[in-house]
């Protein structure tokens, strides 16, 4: 039986792995049915407002970077940074957002935060004015956009969310990382 | 129990298959020229053996029996029991290229579209040819199983060579029962050692990732670098500081000892300390400097192997050629032979995969033009049977693949009198040209020296194609040398990788600008006084040639910055036949670098092809050449409509003007800007050419004529086009250099609509001449 020997090894630790996750299962299912579903969102200021990303959104916060401008490219795009090798865009958020009260960027001073964020085809940094805290909210508390931002902004705000007394509006990155020059 | 799905594992079996299908056509390439070598034989075996398994597995079973018939006739052949003969090559090549549709339609109900009755019926004819075997059927049998046993135990020893070197040995002995004698084994085993390498297949993605970290790497290295340098200049601050503080304490010594009790220890101490700290700075310095030379040199190697995990040896595209250029001397019923030269060369696989169409299509040209009928061949003190020379070999950062053959060569007479007979040139530039150039026409677009038309031209494609296809995607270029009556030798240049250029850095406005090496022709710092100003438009005169000029930062849209130093920077671009001068600020220097996408964001931007990564992590646009000069173009144009003259969309679609100028430059140079104008524009290289298209049935609704040209003068163009009821109601315009009183009655005798000299001659006076007269 010497040969048998570590096969039976092999099934007795395969055996308490699925036991081990079969236990591991049963108890999250057990807290899910108590637990609310959550989305976690990081905020960041404009101006006067505040806004959010959904973290699962964000790759990193960015915030030694030198922008390399790229010429005849729509306003909002401030250029392209290098982030340990890969090339990614800079977007001025507020100018496609039409943020209003948001004075102009002035790269060459004092950089303002950038964050990260990628969807499933492309990833950009967004240039905003201050980084908030990562909050968590519940999934059904996300209301939809308001109906008084007009139709130019609306399609930027996938959602709109009451903290501490604020209105947060989540952006939209799939409107937002539309991929440009594409058609042209 | 769940069915074995076998679709899974079909695009895993067609890679596989490529692999063996291409090595199996080597091997009978091979096998023609040297019947009765044994290690083809044997490797051929294994490999239609693999076949056979392979497809069997994922039930691609005609697959499998065509690869079980040729298996048993290449068995016949090893035992001598036939003869291996040039028809069975034919016959093995069908086979093959059944297999190659079977495979690339897996999957597919496509086994209907094969002739596989007729295919297998040959090769079973084939495999009987041996009639006077007493048993066939029996011997065939115990063959098989013998070549069976032998390629199994091969297929073993491949993966033993991939295990640990002592593992081999006991490997082997497990299966040497089933092998053919020790000796032989071993020798068949060398061979195969120098023909297959242990390889893993990586998605491009992932090295390109890698390459990304490499070049973080040593950026971050040049950084390091640099703190070291800083390091060591701090070092000797330390040095300083000690001096000084030596002479401090010297004088501090000299005070009264009273006065120096108090802080008598604290001097010693600061003394000690101050002494440590100069020695702990000087040997961290050192140490540090030590560590970065080695780091740099681990960096460089990193670097290098990393930029070569994307190479690979252009013999995976040769491999191909044996096959194609049997082929093409079929089709072209001529007797060639292919020599390859240099197939370990590396290169990278971009380029690879874009260098095979362009090979073939000037192999099949040096087959049909440059190869003479056997004949002719003979007749003319040749070797009846042709020869074509395909050679690779590394110069610096280019490869260079020569195409020669022993043919007739190009005919500079033939291809000067084609030339002037379609109108490329003119009977007089025909004459300037030497030898060497005019084989350079070939290269021009439609351009073909052939009497009739073949199936090369049919296919419509010229060597122009060729060239293009070089010199926009690969990046390289494309030269010809010819003696007349020896042969003709193409010569491709293209760079080691598409990764890679070599860039020209120039800054404008501020901003660092790289601008690809191999569109420049020239770069000049000219006197302002050069630059020939007319009316908002700025030319300079280079070699006999006028080149329109832009300011970069108009183009790209930026701010000017600071007056212009003394001489005025302008590099010169040439892009499929037009020219055009760039002004800007600075040159900084010629590099290599690394191209590298704008990113996911950025998918197309005006202008800029992607962004190359300077050393010291500067992020660099990249500008786009053809963008440019389409751009620059327009925007000599959008200055005229500025300045006035709106010519396009008029009732009736565009205008149509017909330019008769024998001058190359002037005629490209006019063409410019009545394009940019928004006219079609056509054009003829003397005045009876003009003629000729105008009583064709074009009707321009300007012509634009010269005055001194061959066979017919401007100014008997333009009393014939007067002459003509059909044409006298069409304005010509006369522009010469003719400037005489009498020559300007003379042209408006002629019945011209109006006489533009050239010294006055500019794109508004044209245009607004032109307009005045069409309205």
């Amino acid at each position: 039986m010497t040969e048998a020997g570590p096969t039976t090894r092999f099934h007795a630790d395969q055996d308490r792995a699925i036991l081990r996750r079969r236990a591991e299962s049963l108890a999250q299912a057990g807290e899910e049915t108590i637990a609310i579903e959550t989305v976690g969102l990081l905020l960041f200021r404009l101006g006067e407002e505040w806004y959010a990303v959904p973290i699962e959104r964000v790759r990193e916060i960015y915030n030694e970077y030198a922008v390399t401008r790229v010429p005849r490219v729509p306003d909002f795009v401030l250029g392209v940074v290098n982030v340990r090798g890969e090339i990614v865009s800079v977007t001025d958020i507020a100018t496609l957002m039409r943020v209003p009260s948001r004075t102009e960027i002035d790269l060459s001073d004092e950089r303002p935060p950038a964050i990260i964020v990628a969807n499933d085809t492309c990833s950009s940094a967004i240039v905003v004015d201050e980084i908030g805290d990562i909050v968590d909210v519940p999934r059904d508390s996300i209301e939809p956009p308001l109906s008084t931002l007009d139709k130019s902004q609306v399609e930027y705000i996938a959602g709109s969310v009451f903290i501490e007394g604020r209105l947060i509006g989540i952006v939209n990155l799939e409107k937002a990382l539309e991929p440009v020059g594409e058609n042209t | 129990m769940v069915e074995f799905d076998r679709s899974a594992f079909i695009s895993k079996f067609q890679e596989e298959a490529t692999d063996l299908l291409q090595r199996l056509n080597e091997g009978i390439i091979n096998l023609e020229a040297d019947p009765a070598n044994r290690p083809i034989i044997d490797q051929w075996l294994r490999d239609a053996h693999t076949l056979k398994g392979s497809s069997r597995m994922v039930g691609l079973m005609e697959i499998s029996d065509i690869a079980h018939r040729m298996e048993d006739i290449m068995v016949k052949v090893r035992e001598g029991m036939i003869p291996y003969t040039a028809d069975m090559s034919d016959t093995f090549f069908e086979a093959l290229d059944t297999v190659v549709f079977l495979t690339e339609n897996a999957g597919k109900d496509a086994a209907a579209e094969a002739d596989l009755e007729g295919v297998t019926g040959r090769l079973v004819a084939m495999a009987n040819s041996d009639a006077p075997v007493p048993e066939p059927g029996a011997a065939v049998a115990a063959e098989v199983a013998a070549a069976e046993a032998a390629a199994e135990a091969a297929a073993l020893d491949e993966e033993a060579e991939d295990a640990e070197a002592d593992e081999h040995d006991d490997e082997g002995q497990d299966v040497d029962d089933g092998a053919p004698s020790g000796p032989k084994r071993a020798q068949r085993e060398e061979t195969l050692k120098s023909k297959t390498q242990a390889t893993v297949r990586i998605r491009t993605s992932q090295v390109d990732r890698l390459l990304n970290l490499v070049s973080e790497v040593v950026i971050s290295q040049i950084k390091a670098e640099q703190r070291a340098r800083d390091l060591r200049s701090v070092s000797g601050m330390g040095a300083d500081i000690h001096n000084l503080w030596g002479r401090i304490k010297t004088m501090l010594g000299m005070l009264p000892a009273d006065e120096q009790g108090a802080f008598l220890d604290d001097i010693r101490l600061l003394d000690d300390l101050f002494g440590d700290q100069r020695r702990a700075l000087v040997a961290l310095a050192k140490e540090y400097a030590d560590d970065m030379s080695r780091t740099s040199t681990v960096v460089a190697d990193l670097q290098e192997h990393a930029m070569e995990l994307r190479m690979l040896p252009v013999s995976t595209v040769f491999t191909t050629f044996p096959r194609a250029m049997r082929d093409l001397a079929k089709q072209y019923k001529k007797d060639v032979e292919l020599i390859i030269e240099g197939g370990d060369t590396e290169l990278d696989k971009k380029v690879l995969e874009e260098i095979n169409d362009p090979l073939i299509h000037i192999m099949r040209n040096a087959v049909d033009h440059g190869i003479e009928p056997e004949a002719d061949r003979v007749a003319a003190g040749k070797p009846a049977k042709g020869t074509i020379k395909l050679v690779a070999r590394q110069e610096g950062d280019h490869i260079v693949i020569e195409i020669s053959d022993d043919g007739a060569g190009i005919d500079p007479e033939r291809v000067r009198s084609a030339a002037v007979r379609k109108g490329y040139i003119t009977e007089s530039e025909a004459k300037s040209l030497s030898d060497r150039e005019a084989s350079y026409l070939i290269f021009e677009k439609g351009f073909s020296t052939a009497a009739i038309i073949t199936e090369l031209s049919g296919r419509g494609v010229g060597m122009d194609v060729v060239r293009e296809f070089v010199v926009e995607r690969l990046k390289g270029s494309l030269d010809v040398d010819s003696v007349l009556g020896q042969g003709s030798t193409f010569r491709l240049t293209i760079p080691l990788t598409l990764a890679i250029i070599r860039a020209l850095l120039l800054r404008v406005s501020g901003q660092t600008f790289a601008l690809p090496t191999s569109s420049i022709e020239e770069t000049l710092r000219v006197e302002p006084s050069e630059v020939i100003k007319v009316e908002g438009r700025e030319v300079i005169r280079r070699q006999m040639r006028t080149i329109p000029l832009v300011q970069l930062r108009d183009i790209l849209g930026l701010d000017p910055v600071s007056a212009p130093e003394n001489k005025i920077p302008i590099a010169t671009l040439g892009f499929s036949g037009h020219r055009l001068g760039l002004i800007v600020d600075e040159f900084v220097g010629e590099q290599q670098i690394v191209i590298k996408t704008l990113g996911s964001h950025l998918k197309r931007v005006d202008n800029v092809a992607g962004v190359t990564i300077l050393g010291a992590g500067e992020v660099v646009p990249i500008l786009n050449v053809p963008d440019l000069m389409a751009n620059g173009r327009q925007m000599t144009g959008m200055r005229s409509r500025r300045a006035g003259s709106t010519v396009k969309e008029q009732e009736g679609g565009p205008r149509r003007v017909l330019i008769c100028e024998d001058s190359f430059t002037t005629r490209e140079l006019e063409r410019s800007i009545f394009e940019a104008a928004g006219y079609i524009v056509e054009t003829a290289t003397d005045g009876a050419q003009g003629l000729a298209k105008l009583r064709e049935g074009l009707s321009p609704d300007a012509v634009v004529t010269d005055v001194q040209m061959p066979n017919m003068t401007g100014f008997e163009l333009t009393r014939a086009i007067k002459a003509d009821d059909m044409l006298s109601s069409i304005p010509v315009i006369i522009v010469t250099s003719l400037e005489r009183d009498e020559e300007k009655a003379e042209g408006i005798n002629a019945g011209a609509d109006a006489y533009i000299t050239k010294s006055v001659f500019n794109q508004d006076t044209l245009l607004d001449t032109v307009e005045r007269l069409i309205s």
